[in-house]
């Protein structure tokens, strides 16, 4: 039986569209067939990362009822894994379309969640996907809320601000917790000196686990070198030795066993 | 010697009856608070009917879990929702009933058999997708 992985954070800048192409990647790369949607409708991004338009039709379409899924979805697995199955969803970059989901109303949105909750349908069952990845908006709004409650698990991604960290523990419990969520918790741009040692990384761990209360899934560093990609490659294909996708890989094989 | 057993056994048949209707009653009353609670809501928001996330957010705990699970089924019966939250068919029924009367579910009867679903559309024929039609 397939999952559906949202990937979400209070804050935006937190990494999450690196975790999410480079999780999906992994996944694909383990034989997996995997399906990447860009739910993050006022900020898209992964046409830049894939540098592809060639979609017949954006996720736009899809949640306005002009077509179905697969019209949707861009085969980049030739290009972009070594094995399995690599599908994305783009969201509509264009300025027009930004503005036009952002002015729409309650009744659309309760009609896109039907939408999204129907891709356990179409995308997992009958399309025979194993995952399928949920790349969200930062933050308490309609689509990334949609998201969260069509998925299975969500994956959240907070920086070591006090702000994020206490925003992500809100969300949390004010969230999650409300639609009975299964939530693991990736600390990103961890600074290199709080996990220099084995002792250090426990009381870091210890503090976020034991004093915030936050369901600890895996601390990642802040990797310079990532940065200056400047999000032109997809690591866990090109780099797979990589520290980073070596801690992503952890992480992928926590959620297979859930 | 087999009276005593006798009366046991009535005041348990009794008891059980009590303690059916009360259960029933709770039931009603739960209902009755759910929709004047519901009333009042609507009438200082003015809020449509809607059963969007933040509808879901702001539903009550119990009520949440039988109408997210109603999203999730699309169409589905008192039993088959009672099969996912893992709570009593009962239960489920007087909840998806809160629901109907809240205005967020519509309920329409096949034979024996009562179907809930969540209405996302104007009208039947949009129900379709473009390249359904």
């Amino acid at each position: 039986m397939g999952k559906i992985i949202a990937i979400h954070s209070y804050k935006g800048g937190t990494g999450k569209t690196l975790l999410s192409v480079n999780l999906a990647a992994l996944y694909a790369n383990r034989g997996k067939k995997v399906a990447l949607l860009d739910l993050d409708f006022r900020a898209p991004s992964l046409h830049a990362i894939f540098k592809t338009h060639q979609s017949e039709y954006w996720l736009n379409d899809y949640l306005n009822g002009v077509c179905e899924i697969s019209k949707v979805l861009v085969d980049l697995s030739q290009t972009h894994v070594r094995r399995g199955r690599l599908l994305v969803g783009l969201a509509n970059p264009g300025t027009e379309a930004i503005r036009e989901m952002t002015a729409k109303d309650r009744k659309w949105e309760m009609k896109a969640l039907g939408k999204l909750l129907s891709l356990k349908t179409s995308i997992l069952d009958e399309m025979g996907f194993d995952y399928i990845v949920f790349d969200t908006s930062p933050g308490l709004q309609y689509s990334s809320i949609n998201a969260i409650v069509s998925a299975d698990l969500v994956l959240v991604v907070s920086g070591m601000d006090i702000s994020d960290i206490k925003g992500t523990q809100r969300m949390i419990d004010e969230l999650y917790d409300l639609f009975e969520k299964k939530t693991g918790l990736i600390m990103n741009k961890v600074f290199a000196e709080a996990l220099a040692s084995k002792s250090q990384r426990a009381e870091l761990a210890k503090e976020l686990m034991n004093n915030a209360n936050l369901p600890l899934m895996e601390m990642i560093p802040c990797f310079c070198d990532i940065l200056r990609t400047g999000g032109t490659s997809v690591f866990a294909t090109e780099n797979p030795d990589h520290p980073f996708i070596k801690t992503l890989d952890k992480v992928a094989t926590s959620i297979e066993k859930l | 010697m087999s009276f005593p057993r006798r009366t046991d056994a009535i005041s348990a048949t009794i008891l059980q009856k009590i303690k059916d209707s009360l259960d029933r009653l709770n039931e009603k009353m739960e209902v009755m608070i759910e929709i004047q609670r519901h009333e009042q809501h609507v009438s200082q928001e003015d809020i449509p009917n809607v059963l969007d996330v933040m509808t879901l957010l702001a539903l009550p705990d119990h009520l949440r879990k039988t109408a997210v699970t109603l999203c999730k089924l699309d169409h589905a019966t008192a039993d088959l929702v009672a099969g996912q939250t893992k709570r009593a068919r009962a239960v489920e029924s007087g909840y998806l009933n809160q629901l109907v009367l809240m205005g967020y579910v519509k309920k329409e009867r096949r034979g024996r058999k009562a179907f809930f679903y969540v209405e996302r559309e104007e009208n039947q024929n949009e129900l379709k997708e473009p390249w359904e039609k």
